[in-house]
């Protein structure tokens, strides 16, 4: 456990020699893994291979079995304000009576303390936070009410008005139709563009290759790390997925089409 | 024939002493329900009988703040129980609960009849703690029962926010640095007090009802937290003053079972009569949406809009 | 050294299982045996009385003659009172079983009806002749006929007829006995009545926690009042504490009793609601209902608790007597 510190390391994320288990059962196995912002940084790997883990992991929401995770060269606990957290949906109680944009003043909360309640500022934030991700018009809707992709936009609503450095995302694409997913990366751009590190753990090989500019390949263990380009090989993708070798071989080469264009 | 007031005396100080309990129950019992701690505080409610036959048995003293202090020591230490034995052995959810609440009351049981069976002086009577005694409420207990109520409803007001987070997504909530088992225990703390608090209203049976019953009325008529609450306690200060004017009126008439009974009639009422969520509403708004369709069948430019099927339940 | 292993020989291992079964029952069985009661009881025969004020009876009338024991004791509740298995087995060993009847003791009723068809059991009230007894449904009696001295009085006889036909040796004695009791029965019988005409008849109204003194007012010419009914078991609700209090306030009773046995809690609410109202209630003291007093209460007989009850009540209602002893102990 380091004191904290100023900034003096560069990189805004470090997992050293990351282990989780479940009991006895090893999730994740001696993770060494430093990312840099700003960017989209993808976290691929196959189901069960422990990518929701290494979040949790990293935000404290599971105990480590060793190593540990710094951010911006500090301990979590110095910098939670900074982090910014879009869960996965099942862990959500959606028959909640709560709206739209009661949802997204939670993003507020951490800021504010202690018992004290959200103000006319913290409103103003929360409306904004809505409008970017497209929501403005539903925002007295009971969060039950909306398709799988307005409900993944409120949570990324709520991770927005946390206005934090470093944004955490588990698969935010899973169950949302297409033009939701365009959406939201849309907005990811957006942070990007606005300096930010966004960290996606994502389930599909091909759509990974086109949005992130590098991702990290995690099978338990880390199989590689990189440029989208130079880690989702056929052969590292094998080594991952065992799958049928004509799908990845596709992937190889539209990976390889990408490279070509300019 | 009542004197200075306008109802009997021992009416209006049942009727005070269990309108702030009802409202408090309902209020506190919310947050039991949204944050889905309702079958622990049932567990706790079960436990209270033996800290009351504990209390009687180590102090020898009757009034009610004794008994009650005793009642509460046994609730929290059954929770407390609960949690370890969540934690620390492999036994489910479901099953831990029933396991504590079987065994402490079983305890406060064998505890009771052991002790009337022995002639323990004041131990005659206390299995009233089992469906309530209100109609031998004095002033004295009234105003503490109204005290405590009162401190519970402002306890939720203050940390309402917290408590709403953690109920609803308790993993982000916890990735924001918040304390999510200090609040959760804190949470069931205040059910067990509103337990103990309504053991005189309604006995340890039956409590769990009052903290249970008005929340769920409640959320038949709204989608908002704030609202719900507000919902109800008022339902709950309904119940309660209901059953008391029931049993004024009725001979033989024990309060705590009519209260229970009232906020059921409630609770059925909501469930089918509310706006949007009641059953009526929502048989209507099935024939209106049927109507909508077939008059579209005949010109398909009249169909309905997909933001309007969007807005069913 | 020879090592014992089971998994060879199974065989061998349940036989001895069963064999050491077989005499741990037959142990059992024989001990049970010897403990069984003979038929034709040498003395000192063994009697169990249910509750405190039949232990009384039973003392008076055979006084060293039996070897006595209570199920109930002082201060216990006889209408809920729910026998363990440890009270089974007292039960079942005693060669006489003295119970009050009248289903007094309610939930001990099915336990002793079947003990009556193995041991006799007598209840003592059940004998009286039903005219003198106060019916509260049909054929629903009140039980607490030992509140009118002179009604107890017939209960001597009944119980003495019992222990003289399990014990013949001493039946002149048990009969004797009987007769001196029910004479100092009838004796203590006028003597109460005299003592409450000392209180004036329009205040002459007794409240109390359960309706068990029926037979004392009706004996007495004192009016009761029970807030819980007559037994224990049911619960006094909101209308019928308002009742009372009206009684009390528009009647200008000066005082409330409560009982050994029963909660007090309902007199509580009651006093304060006549209070309210403008009308002092005082408590009266403590009465002896449903069971007697312990040791050192002054009250362990029959006769020394009625006469402590009826100080009491004409010291609270206001006889101009000074009260006899302090309040009741249970």
């Amino acid at each position: 456990m380091s004191r904290p510190q100023p900034d003096s390391s560069p990189h805004c994320l470090e997992f050293h020699d990351v282990t989780v288990a479940y009991g006895r059962r090893p999730v994740l196995w001696n993770i060494d893994l430093t990312v840099d912002g700003p960017g989209l940084f993808g976290i691929i790997g196959p189901n069960g291979a422990g990518k929701s883990t290494l979040l949790k992991a990293a935000l404290g929401l599971v105990p480590l079995a060793g190593g540990s995770v710094q951010f911006f060269g500090q301990p979590l606990r110095a910098v939670r304000t900074r982090v910014g957290y879009v869960p996965q949906r099942e862990t959500v109680d959606w028959d909640f009576p709560v709206s739209v944009f009661d949802v997204v003043l939670m993003g507020t909360y951490a800021r504010l303390g202690w018992f004290r309640r959200p103000g006319p500022r913290e409103r103003e934030l929360a409306r904004d936070c809505l409008a970017r991700v497209g929501l403005a018009d539903v925002a007295n809707r009971q969060i039950g009410r909306l398709s799988g992709g307005q409900q993944q936009r409120v949570f990324l609503a709520r991770a927005l008005a946390q206005q934090a450095d470093l944004y955490f995302l588990d698969e935010p694409m899973a169950g949302v139709d297409a033009r939701s997913q365009e959406q939201i990366f849309a907005v990811l751009s957006a942070l990007r563009a606005a300096g930010k590190l966004i960290v996606v753990v994502h389930h599909d090989l091909r759509s990974a290759s086109e949005w992130f500019d590098r991702v990290a390949l995690v099978d338990m263990r880390l199989i590689a790390t990189g440029p989208a380009a130079e880690v989702l090989t056929p052969e590292n993708l094998q080594r991952t997925y065992a799958g049928p070798l004509d799908v990845l071989d596709e992937l190889g080469r539209a990976v390889a089409r990408r490279e070509r264009t300019p | 024939m009542t004197g200075p007031f306008p109802l009997p005396y021992n009416t209006l100080v049942v009727a005070g002493g269990m309108a702030a309990v009802g409202c408090a129950a309902g209020v506190v019992g919310c947050l039991g329900v949204l944050r889905r701690r309702s079958l622990a505080a049932d567990a706790a409610s079960h436990a209270t009988l033996a800290g009351v036959a504990l209390a009687l048995a180590a102090t020898g003293r009757r009034e009610l703040p004794v008994l009650l202090a005793g009642g509460l020591l046994t609730a929290i230490g059954s929770l407390v129980v609960l949690v370890m034995l969540r934690r620390f052995t492999r036994t489910r959810e479901d099953a831990a609960t029933a396991i504590v609440l079987g065994v402490s009351f079983g305890l406060g049981i064998t505890l009771l009849s052991g002790m009337t069976a022995r002639g323990i002086p004041g131990s005659a009577g206390l299995e009233q703690f089992l469906l309530g005694q209100t109609a031998a409420l004095t002033a004295a207990d009234a105003m503490l029962l109204g005290c405590l109520s009162v401190a519970a409803v402002t306890l939720v007001w203050v940390g309402l926010k917290e408590v709403v987070l953690v109920a609803f997504d308790a993993p982000f909530a916890a990735a924001s640095g918040w304390p999510v088992f200090a609040i959760d225990t804190a949470l069931v703390a205040l059910l067990a007090v509103m337990v103990v608090v309504g053991l005189p209203a309604a006995g340890a049976v039956l409590v769990t009802a009052l903290l249970v019953i008005p929340p769920s009325a409640a959320r038949q008529w709204t989608d908002r937290v704030a609202t719900m609450l507000v919902l109800s306690g008022a339902f709950g200060l309904t119940a309660a003053l209901v059953g008391v004017a029931i049993s004024a009126a009725v001979p033989r008439l024990a309060t705590g079972p009519v209260m229970v009974l009232a906020a059921a009639a409630i609770f059925a009422a909501s469930f089918f009569l509310a706006p949007k969520r009641g059953v009526w509403a929502r048989w209507r708004q099935q024939r209106e949406l049927q109507q909508e369709w077939s008059r579209a069948g005949r010109d398909p430019t009249q169909a309905p809009t997909k933001a309007a099927g969007r807005s069913g339940p | 050294m020879h090592r014992w292993t089971p998994r060879r020989s199974p065989g061998r291992a349940a036989r001895l299982a069963g064999w050491i079964t077989c005499s741990l029952w037959g142990a059992l069985w024989a001990a049970d045996v010897a403990a069984a009661p003979p038929a034709q009881a040498p003395t000192p025969l063994r009697v169990l009385a249910t509750t405190t004020v039949v232990a009384d009876l039973v003392r008076q009338v055979a006084g060293d003659l039996v070897a006595l024991d209570c199920l109930m004791g002082p201060g216990v509740d006889p209408h809920s009172y729910k026998a363990t298995p440890r009270d089974a087995d007292r039960l079942a060993r005693a060669q006489l079983v003295v119970a009050s009847g009248l289903h007094l003791e309610g939930k001990l009723s099915e336990l002793l009806g079947r003990l009556g068809k193995r041991l006799p059991v007598v209840s003592v009230a059940d004998a009286l002749p039903q005219n003198k007894l106060l019916e509260l449904a049909p054929g629903l009696y009140d039980p607490h006929v030992w509140f009118d001295a002179s009604l107890w009085a017939g209960c001597p006889a009944v119980l003495a007829e019992k222990l003289a036909s399990l014990d013949p040796v001493h039946a002149p004695d048990y009969r004797r006995r009987a007769g001196e009791y029910a004479a100092r029965l009838q004796a203590l019988h006028g003597e109460l009545t005299t003592q409450l005409g000392a209180v004036p008849q329009e205040r002459r109204v007794l409240v109390t926690a359960h309706d068990a003194f029926r037979y004392f007012g009706r004996a007495y010419g004192v009016e009761v009042v029970g807030v819980q009914g007559t037994s224990t078991e049911s619960e006094a609700g909101l209308n019928d504490i308002n009742r009372l209090v009206d009684l009390v306030v528009e009647r200008r009773i000066p005082a409330v009793f409560v009982e050994t046995s029963v909660s007090d809690r309902n007199v509580a609410a009651l006093r304060e609601g006549a209070a309210a109202r403008g009308h002092a209630v005082a408590l009266g003291g403590r009465l002896y209902s449903d069971s007697l007093g312990g040791p050192g209460s002054g009250a362990q007989t029959l006769e020394e608790a009625l006469r402590s009850n009826v100080a009491t009540i004409v010291a609270g209602l206001g006889g101009g007597e000074s009260p006899a002893t302090g309040s009741p102990q249970p």
